[in-house]
């Protein structure tokens, strides 16, 4: 209902808005946002949070686009280095995921520490190994794996964010996995004694959550057909706000995946609204952060309606 | 009974937090068929020796045997497989989740081949077996697919009551399971103690509340300042030596 007014109100001040091809548009901006969501839902379950995964987003898309160029300039054909990038984008993933759920597990850190720690850490990596400027210089085929519509909205990226979309949603809440993963937000001292290793469950957590940022760092790199230092910035609100308008619990134990990806339709299409009616991109971070305000005091309302 | 060979036996435990030593050299025993009472002051360290015996920690010293073997608990798991179940003081339930979820937590069953094998959920096989075991338990909950965070203080209690009774195969540790109970919740919850005993399940039963103790146990540990300070058969005890036992105003029963 909110996207349908949100969707009303933007087409009337722009009715550019609600075309195919902005929609387009929007579902480009919205795959990496949701797969960012979608880790960030699994993780805000357990009771965590990952602020990591906006910097993990554009570390990925630089690392990308810098073997590529590297592999290419070697005279590899584009479809190797193609996979050799997307290799070393989804090694940065599982890295960074590593690191957080060590950091969460064995230092016993809190979450929002942690992954503060290791945002700072990413967004540092970033700027070192690409000097502070874009790495272009993609092969043509880049580019079209990332912007060839199919049915003038689908590209192969935004399909395998629905695939995974559809596969996490049943993993969530199907799975023994999905399960343990409420259970230890719900109450972590009922899932320890229950005899659920919840050490191991959060690493596993943590590494989803670096992967699929990873992967919409690829998303977008295959999109722009190179890696900008500044792409990512501010994503770990973008997946917060997704989420928590999906009504995920930030205290944690309750949420779904197919609320998550929701939200991320809806923050994407805030965002895509902004820049049709000519918000300046700094200015939609506090759009951002108000949308987390709204959908986390709306939640507090229900959940004391329904206490009472 | 207690010239019985103990089922579950701990020697020489201690722990500390810190500087506080909350077991000082504790010996502990419960057999077949037996309810031991373990009662004392807050803060006499009852429920840490529930955690010793659980495997939810490990002691600083001491050794536990299970039918005369020496064995150690790495995690609570490794207890739970060896038949040792547990009611906590603080809820081991989850909220979130519902009745059935939380009877068959950290044991969930899955569905049959290859999707079994992908860790899918038997819902539905789950709430039926659930709800069949908390009515063979005797204990009465609207629907085993509700949500825990539904029910009220006295069928949450229930459902951990049913849950460690239900999985038990040798020891059933009890932690204040009246606690914040009605009359005939209490009523309720003392008899499952006494049918888990008629099962051959060693209890071991945790109360504040004198008369529960006496009713429903065969023995009583006193345990004072980390230390047992008398154990007994519960025949020997009146609720007034009792009491005494446990604010030291008397040594022995
Ligand atoms: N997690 C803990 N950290 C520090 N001190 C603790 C902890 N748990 C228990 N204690 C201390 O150990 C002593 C025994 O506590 P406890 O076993 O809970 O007693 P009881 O269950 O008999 O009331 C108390 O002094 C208590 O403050
Ligand atoms: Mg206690």
């Amino acid at each position: 209902m909110v996207f349908a007014i949100m969707v009303t109100v933007f087409s009337i001040l722009n009715p550019r808005y609600f075309s195919t091809a902005s929609f387009g548009n929007i579902m480009q901006d919205f795959a990496p946002v949701m797969l960012m969501a979608i880790g960030q839902t699994f993780v805000i379950i357990t009771g965590g949070i990952d602020l990591s995964v906006g910097a993990v987003l554009g570390l990925s898309g630089v690392s990308a686009a810098l073997t590529v160029r590297a592999t290419t300039a070697n005279g590899i054909d584009p479809g190797l280095s193609i996979a050799a990038g997307i290799g070393t984008a989804l090694l940065v993933g599982v890295l960074v995921g590593v690191i957080n759920g060590l950091l969460v597990t064995r230092v016993n850190l809190a979450p929002f520490i942690a992954t503060l720690a290791t945002m700072g850490a990413c967004m540092g990596t970033t700027l070192v190994v690409t000097g502070g400027v874009q790495i272009a210089g993609a092969p043509a085929e880049v580019v079209q794996i990332g912007n060839t519509r199919y049915l003038d909205v689908f590209t192969a990226p935004l399909l395998v964010a629905l695939v995974i979309l559809v596969v996490a949603a049943v993993v969530l809440s199907k799975t023994r996995f999905g399960r343990h993963t409420y259970a230890i937000g719900s109450n972590v001292f009922a899932a320890r004694v229950a005899g659920i290793n919840v050490k191991r469950h959060l690493m596993k957590v943590y590494v989803l959550g670096g992967v699929l940022a990873s992967i919409a760092g690829l998303f977008v790199y295959f999109r722009l057909g190179s890696g900008s230092p500044a792409s990512g910035r501010g994503g770990e609100l973008q997946a917060i706000a997704a989420a928590v308008i999906g009504g995920v619990s930030l205290m944690g134990g309750l949420g779904r995946v197919t609320g998550a990806a929701l939200g991320a339709l809806i923050t994407a299409s805030v965002l895509s609204g902004l820049i049709l009616i000519g918000v300046e991109p700094n200015a939609q971070q506090i759009v951002v952060g108000a949308l987390i305000a709204v959908a986390v005091a709306v939640q507090g309302i229900g959940r004391s309606n329904a206490g009472s | 009974m207690t010239a019985q060979q103990p089922v579950y036996e701990a020697r020489g435990i201690s722990k500390r937090y810190g500087n506080v030593i909350a077991l000082d050299d504790v010996d502990f025993s419960v057999a077949a068929g037996e309810v031991v009472g373990l009662v004392g002051d807050n803060g006499a360290g009852k429920s840490t020796l529930v955690k010793a015996l659980s495997g939810a920690h490990r002691p600083n010293s001491g050794e536990l045997y299970l039918d005369g073997e020496r064995v150690e608990w790495h995690s609570p798991q490794q207890a739970l497989e060896a038949g040792i179940e547990t009611l906590y003081q603080d809820s081991s339930l989850a909220p979130d989740l519902s009745v059935s979820a939380n009877m068959f937590l950290g044991r969930e069953q899955l569905v049959p081949g290859f999707w079994g094998k992908l860790g899918f959920l038997a819902n539905k096989r789950m709430d039926e077996v659930a709800s069949q075991e908390l009515q063979n338990v005797g204990i009465a909950v609207p629907s085993s697919t509700r949500s825990i965070s539904k029910l009220s203080g006295g069928q949450r209690q229930a459902v951990a009551i049913g849950r460690a009774v239900s999985w038990a195969n040798k020891v059933i540790i009890l932690d204040e399971p009246t606690n914040h109970l009605g009359a005939r919740q209490s009523a309720e919850v003392l008899h499952v103690v006494k049918a888990a005993r008629e099962r051959g399940l060693a209890v071991i039963f945790i109360s504040h509340t004198l008369p529960h103790v006496l009713e429903v146990t065969d023995r009583i540990v006193v345990l004072r300042l980390g230390k047992v300070s008398v154990e007994a058969p519960t025949s020997e005890f009146t609720p007034d030596t009792l009491v005494k036992a446990i604010t030291g105003l008397s040594g022995a029963a």
